[in-house]
């Protein structure tokens, strides 16, 4: 026997696998596109948030200051600082003081509107710039001139009152006239958002006013610029806690630059998680669409892998050269993603920046780039390694028997295991990069489950098929029998349609919720108008006013205070922690009531109230979602800041609120000794039985602005389409990115239906030599497609709208009506195209001599 | 049982007790019935029988493409039966060449590559270099960097040839390799493996329905449904 002995080298790693695997490609990308497509959208969506997020984020920390007004802000509400307060502060640098509070200003010819106005020092602004249009110096601007105070106005104070510069108005008891547009606030965020347009004016304006009264809800701003040789974050932290230690009853509310608007840096977090999540559907969908790739390809390739392996290549070496070419291809489809992710900011900026109302620095960020990239390749290795690991038993046999139909198995525990290996992998990076976890574990949680029950959903069609009567009609059985047949289509079908349909139906039912509650309609009974800052010695003579110009109208007043949680339980409020969705409750200073009634509204739940007469000790009613978040109980000790007085209460009761009656509610209400003397003024509302129309609207408006000066007026209607306008963005927002998803999902299904096509073809072929008509043909497969359609979008609409009804209710806090028609009709179309797309790729075939495509079978 | 042995020098491959059945359930069939059948080294063998009779079956169980359910199957001095998937693989590599009716090159890759693909997969340092000699060796030095898309179906084969001789292996296994040709080209590929086993001195083992092919090996083996049923 003659046998040479090869001279070989022992282990050549992956040289050879990435050399195959190369060579494969030579060819081109055909056959690919959608599994690059898949990756590319989503390694975009989640590359682009992140990097919409970064830059969002870089323009808050690059902006801190300017944001803040300076590097340090110390708020008081409803009182200046006393002169120890202020010495402290000028002791410490350049200061500027602000006052900022709700009004009311009417025109000559009575038209009145609410403004947020802000009366601002010869110091401001510290950091930033103040624009105006005619542009020149604000102290110009403001000064008081032929008896009017000046004043710079938000342009879209002036369209709605259609006035020009030089037009005068009255706020208070203060003649204002209008002397500049304000195009630019530099500190504009710091308060979070208005309820009115900004009007700018100086503090001597202010004072004119007469609004400053005790009680009334204006916030005193102190911004430090500290000295330029120190204005270092140690510094900034140095002096806090000088502040608090030296002045530990202040109860302001001290924030530096750092963390310049907590509310707003937590708002984007929450939604660019949203948005990733968002991103994490569009990459899963895409994972499908990777995993039907792979098997398609390999099945193409089953022949070549047979030869390789009959030509002495392991079964280990056969999957390491698909694998490489797999993590090639995921490479190829991260990177295309990825570049358009990163642009995506920077298009933004050029497209919208005029519209962003935040401080927005466009910039590559590689962490938030690298991010998505590995995302992309973890979800190609998820869904591509069990196809893969398949590859490894494709039998050499397969060169000998044409006609041996590959036996769908489980690949072997190996692949499995590395399978496993790569979804705990991909499911981490998504929980633990989250902001709150508990949302992405969630998510993790469902999408599993969405998973194995549209797998679940599949098995149970092909079940129904194969037991299902032999039909006698011989389209709908083989309409039927395509349902079921070892090689159907149903499994990846169901899969990507029905990940679309739920996807479609959960954006849709988010989408037609926040509509309906901010920009449509009003809750049952909800007030048409709050008035604020009502004096107390105002207030009978105010009722009698009101009663008398909405007869028939519902008029609620409370006492109001402003008032911030100085510590709970012995421990100060900037050492609590408190659950994400009660945190709010500690950013600053909230409302609060007291009184001897349950407030209307309110439902008591824990403990007992105290009742008309009391006059014991001081007591708080809590909110008991709040206290919970806060980990409060009945009996707990609760310091609360008024007016500068720290004062010490017990929690004697919990109520729950309905907010979303938008009647007056508050967090905490105190026994009516607890504020006894305390210069509270009022709060109203108004409701009319049965609504108000806007004539009644603006009739109350001007008479309350000309009778009371001092009060302010919000109406509902306008202060819930603010919010709207910011939802709408939001909405946008979640469209753009649920789009990208929703194209996966439609690049997925038709990827799908492409791999069946071969068979498609080959089947029809085959029949039409036996004599079916392409009637018949197209009969069958359009009933195939529609009983698959149907089946999955029902699967669809359900999923859909438990998802939307999880999200709205328990991340939104939002009631959660049921949409059904847009729902349906959103399913519907996507069976319709579901057909038009299965039928397209037959179509041509049924229209095709069986002699030719026989030949080339 | 048929037992068929060549008398004289070491067996390159010993089959005892050979059985093997196809399918599951209902649709099993019986293919190789107490196969028994040594093969010289160096021997040239013609497997012969009507469709359906295991010819092709019994070749891969020679090569160690399928397992036997019962008996023993020895070949170059290995026991085949012992060595799971990977070494099989292995083995088949450095041993066993096999041209197949279909050619089964890789599209994707050119003839030198395609030549070069066992080599290399045996870790052989000059694998591209040795490529090129064989496929020198079979006429189609200046077809190096054509894809098999690019070459006629005579061509196709001929690389597939030069492919199973590349690592120089102890058994040469052909199924039905004229099988889609014309005549003269045909021709050509028998006189190309006829060529490789005189001489490097590989044993040949060949299916065909070609009864004056079959006449050409030193043996002709006949089979009908799954047993041997002369050798002479």
């Amino acid at each position: 026997m003659s046998v040479v002995t090869l001279t070989t080298k022992q282990g050549n790693g992956w040289r050879i696998p990435l050399q195959y695997a190369l060579r494969e490609l030579r060819g081109g990308l055909h056959g690919f596109y959608v599994f690059i497509a898949c990756i590319a959208l989503g390694s975009m969506a989640i590359a682009g948030v992140g990097s919409l997020a970064a830059s969002l984020a870089d323009g808050l920390a690059r902006e801190g200051r300017v944001i803040l007004g300076g590097d340090l802000s110390f708020t008081l509400i409803q009182r200046e600082a006393v002169p120890s307060e202020r010495a402290f502060l000028d002791g410490q640098g350049k200061l500027s003081r602000a006052a900022t509070l709700r009004a009311m200003a009417r025109t000559p010819d009575g038209k009145a509107t609410l403004v947020e106005l802000k009366a601002v020092d010869g110091a401001y602004p510290l950091f930033g710039e103040v624009k105006l249009d005619p542009p020149g110096p604000i102290s110009d601007a403001f000064a008081q001139r032929n008896g009017a105070f000046g004043a710079a106005a938000d342009p879209v104070l002036m369209a709605r009152l259609d006035i020009k510069p030089g037009a005068r108005m009255t706020i208070g008891n203060a003649t204002i006239e209008i002397r500049a547009a304000l195009t630019n606030e530099p500190d504009k965020f710091a308060g979070g958002i208005g309820f009115g347009p900004r009007l700018l004016v100086n503090e001597d304006a202010l004072r004119a006013t007469g609004l400053i009264q005790p009680g009334s809800l204006v916030r005193w701003i102190y911004r430090l610029r500290l000295p330029q040789n120190d204005a270092t974050d140690a510094a900034a932290k140095a002096v806090t806690a000088r502040a608090r230690a030296q002045l530990p009853e202040a109860g302001w509310d001290i924030r530096n630059r750092n963390n310049a608007s907590p509310q707003l840096e937590r708002n984007v977090e929450r939604f660019t998680q949203f948005l990733t999540i968002v991103g994490l559907t569009a990459l899963l969908v895409g994972g499908v669409g990777v995993g039907n790739a792979v098997k398609s390809h390999l099945d193409r390739r089953r022949e070549v892998i047979a030869t390789m392996k009959a030509l002495g290549a392991s079964g280990r070496r056969v999957f390491a050269v698909y694998l490489t070419q797999v993590l090639l291809l995921a490479l190829i489809g991260g990177l295309i993603g990825v570049a358009l992710g990163a642009i995506l900011p920077f298009v933004i900026s050029w497209t919208f920046g005029a519209i962003i109302p935040l401080p927005f620095v466009p910039a590559m960020h590689p962490a938030e780039l690298a991010l998505a990239l590995i995302y992309g390749l973890l979800t190609a290795l998820a869904f591509a390694l069990w196809p893969l690991g398949r590859a490894h038993d494709v039998p050499v046999g397969a060169l000998f028997r044409d006609g041996v139909a590959s036996q769908p198995r489980s690949p072997r525990k190996i692949y499995v295991a590395l399978t496993a290996a790569a979804v705990i992998a991909l499911a981490s990076v998504a929980v633990l990069l989250a902001y709150d976890r508990r949302v992405a574990i969630i998510y993790v949680g469902v999408a599993a489950l969405v998973f194995v029950a549209l797998r679940f959903v599949a098995s149970l069609l092909m079940a129904i098929a194969r037991h299902a009567p032999r039909a006698r009609s011989t389209v709908l059985r083989l309409a039927v029998a395509n349902i079921h047949r070892p090689s159907a289509l149903t499994p990846t079908i169901v899969l990507s349609l029905g990940l679309g349909i739920a996807l479609l139906v959960t954006v849709i039912e988010i989408d037609g919720n926040l509509r309906r509650q901010f920009a449509a309609e009003l809750p049952a009974k909800a007030p048409s108008f709050y008035f604020l800052d009502i004096p107390s010695d105002q207030a009978t003579r105010f009722d009698a006013f009101v009663r008398a110009q909405a007869p028939g109208a519902a008029l609620d007043e409370v006492p109001m205070l402003r008032g911030r949680i100085v510590s709970a339980n012995g421990v100060p409020a900037e050492n609590l922690k408190p659950k994400d969705d009660a945190a709010w409750v500690l950013q600053s200073d909230r409302g609060i009531t007291y009184g001897g009634d349950i407030p209307t509204g309110s439902r008591l739940v824990e403990g007992q109230w105290w009742g008309p007469g009391y006059d014991g000790p001081p007591l708080v009613s809590f909110e008991k979602k709040i206290a919970d978040g806060l980990g409060l109980k009945l009996g707990d000790p609760i310091v609360v800041n008024v007016l500068g007085r720290n004062i010490s209460t017990t929690i004697a009761n919990m109520r729950t609120v309905d907010w979303q009656s938008l009647g007056i509610n508050f967090v905490m209400v105190f026994s009516p000794n607890a504020f006894r003397g305390a210069p509270a003024t009022h709060l109203a509302t108004l409701t009319y039985p049965a609504g108000s129309t806007t004539a009644q609207e603006s009739a109350i408006i001007r008479a309350v602005a000309e009778t009371f000066p001092m009060i302010t007026t919000v109406r509902v209607k306008e202060a819930l389409e603010s919010i709207g306008a910011i939802v709408a963005n939001m909405v946008l927002a979640i469209r753009g990115a649920s789009a990208i998803t929703l194209l996966a999902a439609a690049l997925v299904l038709g990827g799908a239906l492409a791999a069946g096509h071969r068979h498609k073809v080959y089947d029809a072929v085959i029949l039409k030599t036996l004599g079916a008509t392409r009637f018949r043909l197209l009969a069958a497969y359009t009933i195939e497609y529609l009983l698959l359609g149907s089946a999955t979008a029902l699967f669809g609409v359900l999923t859909g709208s438990l998802a939307g009804w999880l999200i709205v209710t328990d991340l939104m806090h939002l009631k959660f009506t049921w949409l059904p028609l847009p729902a349906l009709a959103a399913a519907l179309a996507a069976v319709v195209v579901t057909v038009a797309l299965g039928l397209a790729g037959t179509f041509a075939a049924l229209g095709q001599k069986p002699a030719p495509v026989l030949r080339n079978l | 049982m048929t037992n068929n042995s060549q008398a004289g020098g070491a067996n390159a491959i010993e089959l005892a007790g050979v059985n093997l059945s196809l399918g599951q359930g209902a649709a099993r069939v019986h293919i190789l019935k107490d196969i028994a059948l040594n093969i010289g080294s160096g021997e040239a063998i013609g497997l012969v029988g009507p469709s359906g009779s295991g010819k092709s079956t019994l070749l891969m169980v020679m090569a160690g493409l399928e397992r036997a359910d019962t008996g023993t199957v020895a070949v170059a001095g290995e026991n085949l039966d012992k060595l799971d998937e990977d070494a099989l693989a292995r083995f088949r590599g450095r041993n066993v060449g096999i041209v197949f009716q279909s050619f089964h090159l890789i599209p994707t890759m050119t003839a030198l590559e395609n030549v070069a693909v066992p080599l290399e997969l045996a870790g052989v340092d000059d694998a591209q270099e040795r490529a090129r000699n064989e496929l020198a060796g079979v006429g189609l030095g200046e077809r190096l960097h054509h894809y098999p898309a690019q070459l006629s179906g005579g061509e196709q084969q001929r690389v597939a040839v030069a492919r199973a001789l590349a690592p120089n292996p102890a058994i040469l296994v052909a199924d039905e390799p004229t099988g889609n040709l014309d005549e003269e080209t045909g021709q050509q590929i028998i006189d190309l493996l006829f060529a490789g086993h005189a001489t490097r001195g590989t044993t040949l083992v060949l299916v065909t329905h070609d009864q004056s092919l079959a006449q050409r090996c030193g043996r002709v083996v006949r089979l009908r449904s799954g047993h041997i049923v002369s050798a002479s």
